[in-house]
């Protein structure tokens, strides 16, 4: 079976499970600005919400389409570039256009999901390691881009996009709750919207495609315009994990969008699990905290990065769990259900019959 | 060759192949085959391994293109258009070896035969009443088929006897005008066979089949015609009967099949 297979079953125990872990999380989530830390609410969740959106479109593509894109980074930084040309003025790099922020929001969503569109028609002919090669050329082109067109970037990139934010976004400085809320938010309706769309007719063909290509042909459907779309649906929501980015962190370099970035952000979904959606959080959330509170420890021999901590995590989680977080949890939750013995739960955790409601 | 020409005019093929060929580098997988099958017409293609069978399958539907020749369905020159349009236009097409969508369940895999065939493919949206209908024509083709016991189970998890009947519930499920299924029974136990045999029989009557089956018992019990290949061409066409009474076809293949199947000659 294949690893990334993600299937909808009835209301099982697990699911349960989840679900009660799932809405307790969001209570404490939607809360924890209240009386949480003003560094976790700003640094940590936010980032968490903003970097897991973008490693969402990755998994979305991954899990249901087979395709493993490398340029789910090019794309959110061009969104947020493009956001920071047109909402900045004044003596900023860039083409400081002044745009109303809303106005320059919209336009940064549908130029990304455009060149989605126009970057997904040209890969979406190849599969494996042609498709990742493609996308790799993307990420390239758009950091050379960005680096060398001074116009629209320059080195030290585009500053003060936070100082152009619409009202209701506020100064993610002084007021980080806003962006806290906003962030959650929008991840909320980007999972629920990837939940959504592989229930329908375009989502189960999708995973049809990434299942054997050639019979979605004999079955009548057009397999490079299905691999095309749902390569376009992802670089909208890079798109919104840009224009997030653009806010949070004020500034937009190439480096954003450099090869280190377009790794970190497969490492993220990696950790996180390329099965399943969630782990797009969950993969953030554990880079995120490393990246803050491990890049001081001393790794023997090969001494104390961050690059060297998330390394031998990486290499740690793809060894024990090649699924990454999530695919630890199904295990876990299977080995539960075994070491119980019979009964519905061992069934269901068996992944065949089980009785089925 | 003029009993396929008195055959042809019987009526307006729905399937029409002239001199069509495919290579594979040196190898002539099919070579220079004609072919007329009339609308609601049950054939069965028989051959020893190798003869070619399979590949023609491939041809006319469209998922390999032909090295010549000439292919019309529906009345229409299909032999340039991909296996897409061929499908649109009616034909549906069971595979050798199942070709499922493993890491879906087994009413998602009769549901994208259905969809597939129909409009809104692209639909991203869940519609109720919209999917609940196409969701009931599935578990119908799947209790045609008798797999409908597994419906939620992921195919990947099946066994081959529940493989082939997945492939046949989509092939059903698609309400194909052209039905072309190659070698349903293999790896079936006798009471599937059974149950394949009167499934192939109580077939609509304006569905039209081509059945590529080395099990003698099934094929000439459901054909009305029988083409037989070797070495990628057609030797010889003709009813059951006459494919039984002939020697060519006993020395080339039955000598070896049908001898072997003593109730398939009860049966006729
Ligand atoms: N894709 C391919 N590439 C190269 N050779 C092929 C290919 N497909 C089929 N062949 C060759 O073409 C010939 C005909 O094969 P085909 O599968 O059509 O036979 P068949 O009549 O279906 O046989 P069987 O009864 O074993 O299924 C064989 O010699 C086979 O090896
Ligand atoms: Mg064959």
């Amino acid at each position: 079976m294949s690893p990334f297979a993600w299937h909808p079953r009835p209301m099982s125990e697990k699911n349960l499970v989840e679900l009660v872990i799932g809405v307790t999380l969001l209570l404490f989530l939607a809360v924890f600005p209240v009386f949480g830390v003003g560094y976790w609410v700003s640094f940590v969740l936010t980032q968490t919400f903003l970097i897991g959106i973008a490693a969402a479109s990755l998994v979305f593509l991954t899990a249901y389409g087979g395709m493993v894109s490398l340029a789910q980074t090019a794309l959110y930084g061009i969104s947020a570039f493009a956001l920071g040309n047109m909402v900045t003025k004044g003596a900023v790099k860039g083409l400081h256009l002044g745009l109303d922020p809303w106005l320059a929001v919209v336009l940064a969503i549908a130029i990304t999901t455009a060149i989605g569109l126009v970057f997904g028609a040209v890969a979406s002919r190849s599969a494996g390691i042609y498709f990742l090669m493609i996308t790799l050329t993307y990420a390239v082109i758009a950091f050379t881009f960005f680096g060398q067109v001074t116009q629209v970037s320059g080195f030290s990139g585009i500053a003060g996009i936070a100082d152009r934010t619409p009202a209701l976004v506020g100064d993610p400085v002084t007021q980080p709750n806003r962006l806290y809320y906003i962030a959650l938010v929008t991840a909320l309706v980007v999972y629920f919207a990837i939940r959504h769309v592989v229930r329908t007719p375009f989502g189960i063909s999708l995973q049809g495609v990434r299942d054997d290509p050639v019979r979605m042909g004999s079955l009548g459907y057009n397999v490079a315009l299905h691999r095309t779309l749902a390569f376009t649906f992802a670089a909208f929501i890079a798109s919104l994990a840009g224009v997030l980015y653009g806010w949070w962190n004020g500034v937009i370099a190439p480096d954003n969008v450099g090869l280190g970035a377009t790794v970190d952000l497969l490492i993220v979904a990696v950790i996180g699990g390329l099965g399943r959606v969630e782990g797009a959080w969950l993969g953030a959330f554990a880079f995120v905290v490393i990246n803050n509170y491990v890049r001081d420890v001393s790794v023997p021999v090969l001494g104390g990065s961050f690059n060297t901590v998330i390394g031998l995590i990486f290499l740690a989680i793809v060894i024990v769990s090649p699924s990454g977080l999530m695919g630890l949890w199904d295990r876990l939750w299977d080995a539960a259900g075994y070491r119980e013995g019979s009964g519905p739960r061992a069934a269901a955790a068996a992944g065949t019959a089980g009785p089925q409601a | 060759m003029t009993e396929a020409a008195a055959h042809a005019e019987s009526a307006e093929p729905i399937l029409r192949l002239r001199g069509v060929g495919r290579r594979f580098g040196g190898l002539h997988a099919v070579s220079d085959v004609d072919l007329d099958v009339i609308p609601g017409e049950r054939r069965a293609i028989l051959g020893p391994n190798g003869a070619g069978k399979t590949t023609l399958f491939n041809v006319v539907a469209g998922d390999l293109p032909v090295t010549s020749g000439r292919i019309e369905l529906f009345g229409r020159d299909v032999t340039r258009e991909p296996a897409r349009q061929r499908a649109k236009l009616g034909l549906a097409r069971s595979y050798q070896q199942s070709r499922l969508f493993l890491g879906l369940s087994v009413e998602d895999n009769i549901f994208l035969a259905i969809v597939g065939v129909g409009r809104g493919h692209l639909r991203p949206v869940v519609l109720p009443r919209k999917d609940a209908e196409l969701r009931a024509r599935a578990r119908e083709a799947a209790r045609r088929a008798a797999i409908d016991g597994r419906l939620g189970d992921v195919v990947g998890a099946l066994a081959h006897g529940e493989h082939r009947q997945v492939a046949l519930a989509m092939a059903l499920a698609a309400e194909p005008k052209l039905l072309m299924l190659d070698e349903p029974a293999s790896g079936l136990s006798r009471g599937e066979r059974q149950l394949l045999t009167e499934l192939l029989l109580a077939l609509d009557a304006d569905i039209t089949l081509i059945l590529i089956e080395h099990d003698m018992d099934i094929a000439l019990r459901v054909a009305e015609r029988v083409t037989m290949m070797h070495e990628g061409r057609v030797i010889v066409e003709g009813t059951p009967a006459e494919i039984r009474a002939n020697q060519l076809v006993h020395d080339l293949y039955l000598g070896s099949h049908y001898g072997s199947e003593p109730e398939g000659g009860a049966s006729g």
